[in-house]
């Protein structure tokens, strides 16, 4: 199987470009291999810039991602002479960036304190509720709104280990059911695959999975007695502030069915690159901002930096990325019968570990639909690909679906809310493990034996 | 001698200009939590920062930064964890929480930690 996932990985490099393939509906020509370069260098340098050359990528970073996104758009619309790739991938870039801003700024201005002692009994509980409402306000969005009660609740006995299941389940994990719960799955909802879809096809891998993990937490938990010596009082009392918010919250999952493609009576905006539903949810962002308690912003420590980050870097992404995923998909069609589930499960969740899971995740689904000779970039394709289930696509979808979740909370840099998550709570004054550290002392050993039971209980021998 | 408590009982105002901040108290620094930095190393070796103690007031240069307003934001603030100068440093209770926030015209404002402002030391 190592062999296939690194003739996966380097499938690009063994066949040439300039082929023709049918993309977005119009004949395009298949860029060079030597464009997925760009691509290569912002996922390398998101990886390593913030751990090697911090200030220097903190300075400019915006600046990098915006240069090699203007690479691609550029080779796209001089060399090829294709801009139809190029409309769609900024429309779904405006949709992936409305919905993270407003699940994020909605989220900032609700306060959750929690007024009890620490137990892990109580922790359990609290980990069960953010991986449930992850798929309702994101994972983005639970992170942010659970992290400062998590971290206060247990503050006369936190430890490293309490944020990183908490990253583990809330940030990660738990986000599995929904396109809302992870940016990977709302590419995937953007790319044509129903809403409801996840939930029925992943909530029966989902279930055992947090289960087992809260196991695990639990029993690590019960041996930290911090809280015997804890002699604080408590009301027991949990109060909520800014529960207006909760209304802007409700609107975002609304909007996110207003689409022309979901609800026939919709009108579209074309030719604008947007839709009623970004209209919407950026109003979200300005409002729950403009409106917002000023003290809970405050209380919440409000910055507008982690959105920005991710819009700056994931504008390179969205465009450099789309000569990978035609390659992707145009090779996979190639290799077709050498892909198994297995394969895509492992490399998806590889990958997903240490690149950003969402680009990830559309590269995977690209490579899936092209081993039935299909396109990812055509919506009827991708929708007919996900309800094919007698052929057995559902499997396929499943474990790229399962894995670009799950295996974005193997290191920081997975997911968005990692990230943010660790930021929050050095501002705290925790001091979490390094890059490394997270990896050796607990992804590796409790994430991968977990997920490897994943594979062998779903996946193992099975398409 | 200005002391800290005169600083927070009479809201006395820090400065900020570029990458310094002045503390209008003097203070031995033990920890400063700025952004997602959490600094403790305050030698002359220090990539991150370091500090001067004057007559009535203490200096912080941060080395990494150049503006503190691009730093943070206006709901963000400053954490320090100090002893004022003549405390004796190794009575845990003369560990005192002080976060600072900016304001226009190169403002600190200077509060006891609030409690609702999440800090674990």
């Amino acid at each position: 199987m190592i062999y296939k996932l690194f003739k996966i990985f380097f499938a690009l490099s063994i066949f040439g470009g300039s082929l023709f393939a049918s993309e977005g509906g119009h004949n395009a020509a298949l860029p060079e291999v030597y464009m997925v370069a760009p691509f290569i260098i912002l996922l390398l340098m998101i990886a390593t810039g913030p751990l090697f050359y911090h200030h220097f990528w903190e300075k400019h970073y915006p600046k990098i991602s915006i240069l090699l996104g203007l690479v691609t758009t550029v080779y796209y619309l001089l060399i090829l002479g294709d801009h139809v790739s190029l409309v769609h991938t900024l429309a779904e870039y405006l949709s992936f960036i409305a919905l993270l801003a407003s699940l994020f700024v909605a989220s900032g201005g609700i306060l959750i304190k929690v007024d009890k002692k620490s137990t892990p009994m109580l922790n359990v509980a609290i980990l069960l509720f953010g991986s449930v409402i992850a798929n309702v306000i994101g994972t983005t969005g639970a992170s942010m709104l659970l992290i400062r009660p998590f971290i206060k609740v247990n503050q006369s006995r936190i430890k490293p280990y309490h944020v990183i299941f908490f990253i583990f389940l809330v940030s990660n994990i738990g986000g599995a059911l929904t396109p809302i719960g992870d940016p990977p799955l709302f590419l995937g909802f953007l790319k044509g695959i129903e809403f409801f879809w996840f939930i029925q096809h992943v909530w029966y891998i989902w279930l055992p999975t947090i289960i087992v993990m809260l196991v695990i937490f639990y029993l690590i938990d019960s041996r930290n007695k911090g809280e015997e010596t804890d002699k604080n009082e408590y009301t027991g009392k949990i109060e909520v502030k800014g529960t207006k918010n909760f209304v802007y919250l409700l609107i975002i999952l609304i909007s996110v069915f207003i689409d022309p493609a979901v609800i026939s009576w919709v009108p579209s905006l074309a030719p604008l690159p947007f839709g009623i539903r970004e209209v919407i949810m950026f109003t979200v962002v300005y409002l729950s901002f403009a409106y917002a308690d000023k003290e809970i912003l405050r209380a919440n420590e409000f910055d507008f930096e982690p959105i920005k980050e991710v819009a700056y870097l994931f504008v390179g992404i969205f465009a450099t990325m789309i000569p990978a995923l035609q390659l992707i998909a145009y090779e996979a069609n190639l290799m077709g019968d050498q892909l198994n589930v297995s394969v895509f499960y492992w490399a998806t969740g590889i990958l997903s570990g240490f690149l950003d899971n969402a680009p990830t995740y559309l590269n995977f689904l690209s490579a899936e639909l092209g081993k039935f000779g299909l396109d990812v970039s055509i919506k009827e394709h991708v929708h007919a690909f996900s309800l094919d289930e007698p052929v057995g696509h559902a499997i396929y979808l499943s474990a790229i679906s399962v894995a670009a979740v799950f295996f974005g909370a193997m290191t920081y840099i997975g997911n968005g809310p990692n990230f943010m998550v660790k930021s929050i709570c050095e501002r705290a004054g925790i001091k979490m493990p390094s890059f490394f550290a997270y990896m050796a002392k607990y992804s590796i050993p409790i994430l991968i034996p977990v997920f490897t039971l994943v594979w062998l209980v779903f996946f193992y021998g099975k398409g | 001698m200005r002391t800290l408590e005169d600083v927070l009982k009479n809201n006395v105002k820090g400065l900020y200009y570029g990458n310094r901040v002045i503390l209008p108290f003097e203070a031995d620094i033990l920890k400063i939590v700025l952004d997602s930095m959490i600094i403790t190393d305050f030698s002359s070796l220090s990539d991150d920062a370091e500090y001067v103690i004057n007559e009535g007031f203490t200096d912080v240069y941060f080395h990494t930064i150049d503006a503190i307003e691009d730093k943070i934001s206006e709901f963000e603030s400053i954490k320090f964890v100090l002893v004022e100068k003549g405390e004796d440093l190794f009575d845990f209770a003369n560990h005192r929480i002080i976060s600072a926030s900016v304001e226009e015209n190169h403002k600190l404002i200077i509060k006891e930690l609030d409690k609702d402002i999440l800090f674990v030391e």
